[in-house]
């Protein structure tokens, strides 16, 4: 599904991403680890196509495109789903608004006829349950005073709505207290099938708890140095970094 | 709705509109020249004004005692207009102005009995070489009244947004409560946008506030949205009409607020 070959991204000048390796195939679940600034985030960016950082080197393929070709929101139509690490508040704009347009957008894409009114109300309702997401919210700006914990949970109800081949979520655990984590990680479980694959970056092994890796890479200066299974989480969770990194350093 | 089957669904009038105590109408009046509006004691009115013809304009409104008026006024051609509000003790009034393009709207609010509430609401939009002007005053003359002013503009291309807010408050007008904001986005680095949020207060025993922001789009707001799969275009559309809806759309008119949103949607698409 995804194949990242020697991806090398940079942001004003500075190198950020130094050759990127990772293969990310159908019905599995990836989880990216790493100290602070080692580039987890830059990487979900640069497969968005956010368009602050350059790629300078190497290529992505995405279900066999090239996926660097194209723009942020044919990326987004083709599959990929960014959950953010800090969902953006657009005042003015309801989240029902913002997503009728969304899903329609994709579904032009696809050459399938937009939704009608009540199929799409039908399908806000099923999708909000997967992140027990008060309906009244979809009522409201997206993400203007929402809490930390309903921004985090609008994001895997968009992931709901847009039924992604490839999502990536950017520490989408961070900033939740316990039920709240449980509720959006059980909402990802859910919505994993054996034809679309998940990348959860994170900090914390508690979110993989829910949502179990098949493999676990340790991301450090823009390299992925280590790769193992979800062992190698709990292992990175008693004991840091520090083993692995100075082991790259020798 | 179009601009027309709204206009089509209230009563025509034409110089002067005058409701008795007790009385509820709603009234639209197209390119009038001069229309005097008086509320009896007590009247309910909803009076929606039009220019669709680049005339000038003058309205003398008279709220009497506990009279309440809803005054929407829409621009579509580069009228000049001059509104003088006159507002008797516990009268409310709420104004809603969008200007579409070059136009140049005054409103003066007189408040001049205790408990007389005002709300203006105004917008421009303006792209290409346009201009558009927005003068609200209001002038506290009396203790206890409230009013709340609240200006928003967007300006496209290399035109010219102006808003000018005054708020007196005199002498004897203590316990005042009044807001003045303005808010403004500029879509291009030709457009231009000139404010000048004023407050002069004689009495001392007021609240008010006033406050003015000219910012630009918000870049990640539109990444956001375009990760959703939504365009670039469309997604600059979206942020500024919730930019915008956000004032007008605070409306107690369904068909005002369907032709006014039909008619924004369709401004988005030029500038």
């Amino acid at each position: 599904m995804l194949k990242v070959k020697n991806l090398h991204a940079s942001v004003e000048g500075k190198e950020i991403l130094r050759g990127i390796n990772l293969e990310v195939k159908a019905g599995e679940v990836h989880a990216i680890m790493g100290p602070n600034g080692s580039g987890k985030s830059t990487l979900a960016s640069v497969l968005a196509g956010n368009e602050k950082f350059t790629v300078t080197a190497g290529e992505v393929e995405f279900e066999g495109k090239s996926l660097l070709d194209y723009s942020i929101e044919d990326r987004a139509r083709m599959g990929l789903f960014l959950g953010f690490q800090y969902p953006v508040e657009i005042p003015g704009v309801t989240m029902a608004n913002f997503m009728k347009i969304a899903v329609n957008e994709q579904r032009k894409f696809r050459g399938e006829e937009p939704l009608s009114a009540a199929e799409y109300l039908k399908l806000m309702r099923e999708k909000a349950k997967v992140v027990e997401l008060d309906t009244k919210l979809t009522s409201r700006a997206v993400n203007e005073g929402f809490s930390g914990g309903e921004k985090k949970k609008n994001e895997i109800f968009q992931m709901a709505m847009l039924d992604p081949k490839l999502a990536i979520l950017d520490e989408t655990d961070s900033g939740l207290d316990i039920d709240a984590l449980r509720i959006v990680a059980t909402g990802v479980t859910k919505l994993h099938t054996s034809e679309n694959a998940t990348v959860v970056i994170t900090h914390y092994q508690r979110l993989l708890d829910y949502i179990v890796p098949d493999y676990v890479h340790v991301l450090y200066k823009g390299r992925i140095i280590y790769t193992g299974d979800k062992s190698l989480a709990l292992k990175l969770e008693k004991e840091g970094y520090d083993w692995l990194i100075n082991d790259y350093k020798e | 709705m179009e601009l027309h089957d709204m206009i089509s669904g209230f009563e025509p009038v034409a110089e002067r509109l005058t409701l008795s105590g007790k009385e509820q109408r709603t009234a639209v009046a197209v390119d009038p020249e001069t229309l005097d509006v008086e509320l009896a004691s007590g009247a309910e009115g909803h009076l929606v004004v039009v220019h669709e013809k680049p005339t000038a304009s003058t309205l003398r409104v008279h709220l009497a005692e506990g009279a309440s008026l809803v005054l929407n006024e829409l621009f579509v051609a580069e009228a000049f207009t001059t509104v003088e509000v006159d507002q008797e003790a516990e009268s409310r009034l709420k104004l809603t102005a969008v200007e579409l393009g070059s136009a140049n709207a005054r409103y003066t609010i007189q408040l001049r009995g205790a408990h007389a509430e005002s709300e203006v609401n105004g917008l421009f939009l303006t792209g290409g070489e346009e201009h558009a002007e927005l003068t609200i005053r209001t002038n506290h003359l009396v203790a206890d009244c409230s009013s709340r002013s609240i200006a928003r503009g967007v300006a496209g291309g290399k035109s010219v947004g102006r808003f000018e807010g005054m708020v007196y408050v005199a002498k004897d007008a203590q316990r005042t409560d009044a807001e003045q904001q303005n808010r403004n986005l500029l879509l291009s680095d030709q457009a231009r946008i000139e404010t000048m949020p004023q407050l002069e207060i004689y009495a001392d025993d007021v609240k008010c506030s006033h406050g003015a922001t000219v910012g630009q789009m918000d870049q990640e707001a539109i990444y956001y949205m375009r990760q959703r799969g939504i365009d670039e275009q469309q997604a600059r559309r979206l942020q500024i009409a919730g930019f915008v809806e956000e004032l007008v759309m605070h409306c107690d008119e369904e068909s005002w607020c369907s032709a006014v949103s039909e008619l924004l949607e369709a401004k988005l698409h030029t500038i």
